[in-house]
């Protein structure tokens, strides 16, 4: 990433709140590069994504390379690099969800959503036109029992069922 | 039909058991009390071993062992508890995280006193979101009370508590990958040794535990180890002289899922059989099994001729599968295990962390093996080939007759017994994540060799009647070594 590309960015720093939470997250560890994936999740939250901007305030907060930062967010399937959606939805599609027709529900959001399944290299192709959903495949989310589920941002939704979808949608 | 018996699951659905108060009503803490009070550490260390609680977390360790390894002159020590529940099929700890919170917080207690240990980081998956929010506001009534924090009850010990989000990486839930991303990088496992109890987190000694295994702690100490090991089998390990009794001790939280009719996490001794469980879950939904995977998608699949398996690590290990995590995953005789096993290598090849090139080629490629069997190009070819051995004519040759070969078939099983070895149980890559692939991949097409073939023969995804999909027990590899072992008691 060059210096270039850096700078043509808006520049990025904490609102009052996360710098508040953040003070209290460094404390927490021994050495400042360790608080990296919580600052990370707090960046995301206030930015919406993680844009180079961010990774260089990162980095300059935990005293790391920007690279170093870049290695991270590369990695995490969480932390996204380009702008996603309001909502993002995020489909199970793992054994169990597939065992309980979690195609069925993935194939009822992109028909209503009118829109195809981001990958990791191309959120913008499973973001809807105006910008507000972002439709994914996730792996496992630890909710087996109550397969098929999704996840709406920070929401689980469980048993769901076209029907479901309809009203969980209606109701964001 | 067999009980159901809630240890830790016991007032999980107490309404608002998340809330110190309520928590207290129901013992909350008295046995963290009860350990400061009537114990030093090292007998609350000798407890934990003498209960013979192995790790629930996926490898089966003995917890008390593992104790043993960290030396106790370092400091700082540390706990890490894993949270990072992502094994497909697992999801007990989500409830414990989710409903209370705090029973995990008494074990951590417990441990940090057993080992002298101040920090703990619970390392909570990325997506469990309302866990993080019900575990991070019962660590800060814990310390409101007084349960946490600097002179802990007035007896001077300190224990702080941290949750740690993860981001989505499966591998982070392997211990030492947990361990580079709790230090801010990448979740790429560690090469061991060093192991975690000797060399951990910043270079420390590392307890590193389950959630499940923390929330057994306090039982044990509250009720005491002769209570505790009276529950689930201990079997005698007869390659020692004399035996070894191999206990598996405690409840198991069994998480159950797929085509049962009541899917769900039930509490129950350790050492009941397949098909006990699919009774205590409502049943199977469906006619006939099919295929029962024990122990979260990586342990190896268990055919209907294997359904009297007791699901215990000892019984399983001799099975060639393994408890792991304890999420089982039931298949009815409408599923097609090509179809499940490329759902399965879809999941591995996307979490592969890429560190080690086996894995980080082999994985796509066996996806891209089974995706093409699935597809109906697999590469039949059944081309014939001839077989050699005694001719008619007496002599060492050709026979005459012809081979089928399913090429892909033997490719799958090469690729993947490259990454890891299934039957020396050896593996070319730092960490276990290897044979967590190869085992699924293996096991699937030798027990279910005969649907691979139709599929691959008929061009399509073919889903054979039961009996025909499965390969019969004196043709199974895992069935032949397979035996119940006795009873330590019977010896």
């Amino acid at each position: 990433m060059s210096e270039e590309l850096i700078q043509i960015e808006t520049p990025f720093a904490f609102n009052a709140e996360n710098q508040r939470e953040f003070d209290e997250l460094i404390g927490r560890y021994p050495i400042k590069e360790a608080a990296m994936l919580p600052t990370l999740h707090l960046a995301q939250r206030q930015a919406g994504y993680i844009t180079p901007a961010v990774m260089k305030y990162v980095a300059e907060l935990l005293e790391v390379t920007v690279m170093k930062v870049k290695d991270v967010v590369t990695f995490y399937p969480m932390f996204f690099e380009e702008p996603v959606g309001e909502y993002v939805i995020r489909v199970c599609h793992t054994l169990p969800c597939a065992l309980r027709d979690c195609k069925v529900v993935l194939d009822h959001l992109k028909a209503k959503l009118d829109t195809d399944i981001a990958s990791e290299t191309n959120l913008a192709k499973g973001t809807t036109a105006d910008g507000k959903f972002t439709l994914m495949k996730v792996e496992c989310l630890a909710s087996c029992d109550v397969a098929p589920v999704i996840m709406v941002n920070d929401d689980l939704y469980k048993n769901l069922t076209p029907e479901k979808v309809d009203e969980v949608l209606d109701n964001l | 039909m067999v009980e159901e018996r809630r240890i830790l699951y016991e007032h999980l659905d107490v309404p608002d058991i998340n809330t110190f108060d309520v928590f207290r009503q129901y013992d909350g803490y008295t046995r963290f009390e009860k350990a400061i009070a009537e114990y030093q550490p090292e007998e609350i260390a000798q407890m934990v071993l003498d209960s013979g609680l192995k790790g629930r977390g996926g490898a089966g360790f003995s917890t008390g062992e593992k104790w043993s390894f960290v030396p106790r002159d370092i400091k700082p020590c540390y706990l890490c508890c894993n949270a990072d529940e992502s094994e497909p099929g697992t999801f007990s700890n989500r409830y414990v995280l989710e409903k209370n919170p705090h029973l995990l917080i008494e074990g951590i207690l417990i441990c940090c006193y057993a080992m002298g240990i101040e920090t703990t980081y619970i390392y909570i998956r990325g997506e469990f979101t309302l866990g993080k929010k019900m575990l991070d506001a019962a660590i800060k009534e814990a310390y409101e009370k007084g349960y946490l924090g600097k002179d802990i009850r007035g007896t001077g010990l300190n224990v702080d508590i941290y949750s740690h989000p993860g981001a989505g990486a499966y591998i982070c839930g392997e211990e030492t990958g947990l361990i580079e991303s709790l230090e801010g990088k990448r979740g790429q496992p560690r090469n061991k040794p060093p192991f975690p109890a000797v060399e951990g987190v910043f270079r420390k000694p590392t307890v590193v535990q389950n959630v499940e295994t923390l929330c057994n702690l306090p039982f044990i100490v509250g009720n005491g180890v002769e209570w505790y090991t009276q529950m689930g089998p201990t079997y005698a390990d007869t390659r020692f002289d004399p035996p070894k009794p191999d206990a598996n001790t405690g409840t198991k939280l069994y998480c159950i899922s797929g085509d049962v009719n009541e899917p769900g996490v039930y509490e129950l001794d350790l050492g009941l059989t397949c098909t006990e469980l699919i009774e205590v879950a409502g049943g199977l939904r469906g006619e006939e099994v099919k295929a029962v995977i024990p122990g979260g998608s990586s342990a190896p699949i268990l055919t209907h001729y294997e359904l009297d398996t007791r699901l215990d690590f000892t019984s399983l290990t001799l099975a060639k599968s393994m408890l792991g995590s304890g999420g089982i995953i039931v298949m009815n005789e409408t599923r097609n295990i090509v179809d499940c096993l490329l759902n399965i290598m879809k999941f591995y090849a996307h979490e592969s962390c890429g560190q080690c090139t086996p894995c980080r080629w082999g994985t796509p490629w066996v996806r891209d093996i089974v995706q093409r069997i699935a597809d109906g190009n697999g590469r039949k070819d059944t081309i014939t080939r001839p077989k050699f051995g005694v001719a008619e004519n007496g002599r060492w040759g050709d026979t005459g007759e012809t081979e089928e070969i399913y090429e892909d078939l033997d490719l799958l099983e090469s690729v993947a017994n490259n990454i890891a070895n299934v039957d020396t149980m050896t593996w070319n890559t730092i960490c276990v994540f290897g044979i967590a692939v190869s085992w699924p991949a293996v096991s699937y097409m030798r027990k279910f060799r005969p649907e691979f073939e139709a599929t691959i023969r008929e061009g399509k995804l073919v889903t054979l009647p039961v009996a025909e999909a499965t390969v019969p027990p004196e043709e199974n590899y895992a069935y032949q070594q397979r035996f119940v072992p006795k009873e330590f008691a019977d010896l």
